[in-house]
C-alpha cells in the first residue's frame, strides 16, 4: 500500500429539493484499500457514489479520484473507473459474452486483452456465454456486472450495494473475489447496509442521514466506543428488552438475534446489578456478560 | 466506438419481439389496407325513393339515381312516413320525395316560378356520408332536369361546367392519402420509438452504467436514431415501390427531394422524442405525452381534413406542426412533381421547427444531470 490518496471528498453536499442527502462529507481513501461506506437505506451512499462516479454533480464541495476533479476531468475519470450500480445494469437482451464485448469494446479495449484481470470470476460464468443476461440468476447477473466493470481494468472499483439481496454464500463468495482484485492493486470502494461486512474492509465510513458519524479501520471504530456494553442472553428475550430499556443509565438496548445488547453509561448498572433487576422481575436463566462493541454497536452509540 | 455501438443498436432491434416485424408490416398495411379504410370516397349510399308523382318521369329520375352507380335502392314506393321510420331506424341514409306534379313541371305546363317537386332528405349522424350524399343526390336531379328541359328546347338558363382535375386526374383517395400515410408511419417510427427507446434505458437503469463509460451521449443518442433512420428510409422507400406494383402510381417528383424532406422531418421528430424522454422517468409516461401529441399531430396537419377549412386559431396551431409541411410536401413532390423551389416553404420551417426542438432537447438534456 502506497498510502497515496485515491479519492478525495471535500465538504460535499447535495439536496433533492427540501431533501437533504448529503451534508458536507469528507473523506479520504487511500490507493489499493478497501474502503467500505456503511449505512441504513437513505443515508446517502448511492448520491456520494452518483457524485464520485460522475453522474450526479455535487451543490457545494470537492471531490476528486485519482486527482482529478469529478466535475472538471469527469472525461478521464470515466475512463479509469469501474462502477457497479446497485441494480442489474446490464443489456438483459444481449448474452453475456456481447455485454462484456460490449463494454469493453466502449472503453476502447478486448476481452482478450484484460482477460487476467476477470478470468478468475468469468470463469464462473463462462459456460453461460451465449445466454441472454436476463435469464441468468442473481448471482451470476452479479458476477458479470463485476466483469463488466473491471474488463477495462479500471484503477478505482465503485461498487454500490453489490451484496444486497444476495444470500450468504454468494456474500462470502464476493467478498473473497473483492479481496482478490484488491490484491491487484485496484481501489475499492464499497457501500453496503451491511455492519457485519464492516470488519471485512480495510477503512469504513459510517453515514446516517446524509452525515459521516465516523470513520477509521473498523478496530479504530470499535476503540472510539466509549460506554460499557454487555450481552444479555435468555430464554424471554422480549421480556429482558422490556424491563432493561427503561432503567436509569442504560442508552441502549437492542437484540442481536438471540442475544440482547445492552449499552450502559458511566454510572449506569454493572453485570450484577443487570442480573439482579432481571431476577427480581422473575425472568430466571440469565447470562450478562461484558463485550466488546462490534461496528453494529457503534453505529447504534452513534446514531 | 460507434462501430460497436451500433452494432449493439441494431442487435437489440433485431431481437425485439415486435420491431423487425412491425417495420415489414407497416408498408403493407399503409399501401394496401389503410387507403380502403380512411378514404372519403361515399359510395353505397342507401336511397328510399317516395314516388308520389308516378309518371315516366319520375320512374326515369329514379332510374338515373340508380345507374349513377353512388346509391343503392333499398326501397321504393313506400309513403313518406315508411320512409321516414326507415330513416329513423337507420336502415336508409337518404330520402328522394319526388312530388305529384313533377312530369307536369318537367313539361313546362306548371308556372316556372314554382319550385322543384322534388324533396332530398339526408341522415346526417355521419356529416361527411350525410353532406357528400346530398351533393350527390342534388347532382343528379338537377343533371337529369337540365337533360330534359335542355331536350325539350325549354328555357336553358344554366351554363354546364366542365371540371378537369389536375394532378390527380381521377380524383383517386388513395393516390391522396398514400403520401400522407407515409408522413405518419415515419413520424411513429422515428419520433417516438426512440423516445420510448432511451427511456426504457432510464427505466432499466443501463444508462447510468453507460454514462459512466467514455461514451459521449451524443454518440450514445446518435447511434440510438440510425436504426430508426436506416428503418424509415426502408419504410418510405418500400411504401412508394409498393404503391407502384399495386396501384401503378409513380412519384411524379423526385426521390432525392423526398429523401431530403425524409431527413428533416426526423431530425424534428427525433429531437421532440428526445425532449419527450428528458421529460420522463418511464416508458408508461413518456407513452401517454407521445399519445397525447401524435392526435393532435395528425388531426392539425392536413392529413384528414383541410387546414383551409379550419377556423383561423386552428390554422395558427398547425404552423406549429411538423407533420402539416411534410404532409404539404410529401403530396406535393408525389401527386405534382413539386422540385425544392416550390417546396422550399415547407423546408425551411420544418428545418426551423428541428432547430428549435434540438435546441430545447440539448438544453434540457443537460439539465437533468
Amino acid at each position: 500500500m502506497s498510502g497515496n490518496i485515491a479519492i478525495k471528498v471535500e465538504g460535499i453536499s447535495k439536496s433533492y429539493k427540501a431533501t437533504k442527502a448529503l451534508e458536507n462529507i469528507n473523506l479520504e481513501i487511500k490507493e489499493g484499500e478497501i474502503f467500505g461506506l456503511i449505512g441504513p437505506d437513505g443515508a446517502g451512499k448511492t448520491s456520494l457514489f452518483r457524485i464520485l462516479t460522475t453522474l450526479s454533480i455535487a451543490d457545494s464541495g470537492k471531490a476528486s479520484v485519482n486527482g482529478r476533479d469529478v466535475v472538471d476531468n469527469y472525461e478521464d475519470i470515466r475512463r479509469t473507473i469501474g462502477y457497479m450500480p446497485g441494480h442489474f445494469a446490464l443489456y438483459q437482451d444481449l448474452s453475456v459474452e456481447e455485454n462484456l464485448n460490449f463494454y469493453a469494446t466502449v472503453f476502447g479495449t478486448t476481452v482478450e486483452e484484460n482477460y487476467d484481470t476477470i478470468k478468475e470470476i468469468y470463469s464462473q460464468i463462462e459456460m453461460f456465454k451465449t445466454r441472454r443476461a436476463g435469464a441468468l440468476s442473481g448471482g451470476m447477473k452479479q458476477k458479470l456486472a463485476l466483469c463488466c466493470a473491471l474488463v477495462h481494468k479500471p484503477d478505482v472499483l465503485f461498487l454500490d450495494e453489490p451484496t444486497t439481496g444476495v444470500d450468504a454464500v454468494s456474500r462470502k463468495e464476493f467478498w473473497a473475489m473483492l479481496s482478490r482484485i484488491k490484491k491487484s492493486g485496484v481501489t475499492i470502494m464499497v457501500s453496503t447496509p451491511y455492519m457485519d461486512e464492516a470488519s471485512l474492509c480495510d477503512r469504513i465510513a459510517l453515514i446516517l442521514n446524509g452525515k459521516i458519524i465516523d470513520q477509521g479501520t473498523p478496530e479504530e471504530i470499535r476503540s472510539h466506543y466509549r460506554n460499557r456494553l454487555y450481552s444479555v442472553k435468555g430464554n424471554n428475550m422480549f421480556q429482558i428488552l422490556q424491563i432493561l430499556s427503561p432503567l436509569s443509565g442504560i442508552l441502549s438496548c437492542s437484540s442481536f438475534g438471540c442475544e440482547c445488547h445492552v449499552a450502559v453509561d458511566d454510572n449506569g448498572p454493572d453485570e450484577k446489578s443487570l442480573l439482579a433487576t432481571l431476577e427480581s422481575k422473575g425472568v430466571t436463566g440469565c447470562t450478562v456478560e461484558r463485550i466488546n462493541a462490534s461496528i453494529e454497536d457503534c453505529f447504534i452509540g452513534l446514531s | 466506438m460507434w462501430k460497436y455501438l451500433l452494432k449493439k443498436e441494431f442487435k437489440q432491434f433485431l431481437r425485439d419481439p415486435g420491431m423487425p416485424r412491425m417495420t415489414l408490416m407497416f408498408p403493407f398495411l399503409i399501401i394496401l389496407v389503410f387507403p380502403f379504410a380512411a378514404s372519403m370516397e361515399v359510395k353505397n349510399i342507401k336511397l328510399a325513393i317516395v314516388d308520389n308523382d308516378n309518371s315516366l318521369q319520375s320512374t326515369l329520375l329514379t332510374e338515373k339515381c340508380a345507374s349513377s352507380g353512388y346509391f343503392e335502392i333499398c326501397s321504393n314506393g313506400n309513403s313518406p312516413s315508411q320512409a321516414q321510420a326507415m330513416m329513423d331506424k337507420g336502415t336508409i341514409d337518404a330520402i328522394l320525395t319526388i312530388d305529384a306534379g313533377f312530369a307536369k313541371f318537367l313539361e313546362g305546363s306548371a308556372p316556372s316560378s314554382d319550385d322543384l317537386p322534388v324533396g332530398i332528405k339526408v341522415n346526417t349522424v355521419n356529416g361527411t356520408r350525410g353532406s357528400i350524399g346530398s351533393q350527390y343526390l342534388n347532382a343528379c336531379v338537377s343533371s337529369y332536369v337540365m337533360g330534359i328541359k335542355s331536350a325539350t328546347g325549354t328555357s336553358v338558363g344554366q351554363i354546364e361546367i366542365k371540371e378537369t382535375n389536375l394532378y390527380n386526374q381521377f380524383q383517386d383517395y388513395k393516390l391522396f392519402m398514400i403520401p400522407a400515410l407515409i408522413v405518419i408511419a415515419i413520424t411513429m417510427m422515428c419520433g417516438f420509438l426512440p423516445a420510448l427507446n432511451i427511456v426504457s434505458e432510464k427505466e432499466k437503469g443501463t444508462i447510468e452504467q453507460i454514462n459512466v463509460t467514455p461514451v459521449s451521449k451524443f454518440a450514445f443518442i446518435a447511434c440510438k436514431m440510425i436504426p430508426y433512420v436506416v428503418v424509415a428510409y426502408f419504410m418510405v422507400f418500400s411504401c412508394m415501390l409498393l404503391a407502384r406494383i399495386a396501384f401503378g402510381y409513380g412519384c411524379a417528383g423526385s426521390l432525392l427531394d423526398i429523401s431530403i424532406f425524409t431527413l428533416a422531418h426526423i431530425i424534428v421528430m427525433a429531437s421532440f422524442g428526445l425532449l419527450v424522454s428528458n421529460y420522463s422517468e418511464n416508458a408508461q409516461q413518456a407513452m401517454f405525452i407521445i399519445w397525447f401529441f401524435s392526435m393532435i399531430f395528425m388531426l392539425m396537419s392536413g392529413i384528414f381534413t383541410p387546414i383551409d377549412s379550419m377556423p383561423d386559431w386552428a390554422k395558427i396551431i398547425t404552423y406549429a406542426n411538423p407533420l402539416r409541411y411534410f404532409a404539404d410536401a410529401m403530396r406535393g413532390i408525389i401527386l405534382k412533381g413539386s422540385t425544392l423551389a416550390d417546396t422550399w416553404f415547407d423546408l425551411t420551417c420544418l428545418l426551423g421547427l428541428g432547430g428549435l426542438t434540438t435546441l430545447w432537447a440539448v438544453l434540457s438534456y443537460h439539465k437533468t444531470n
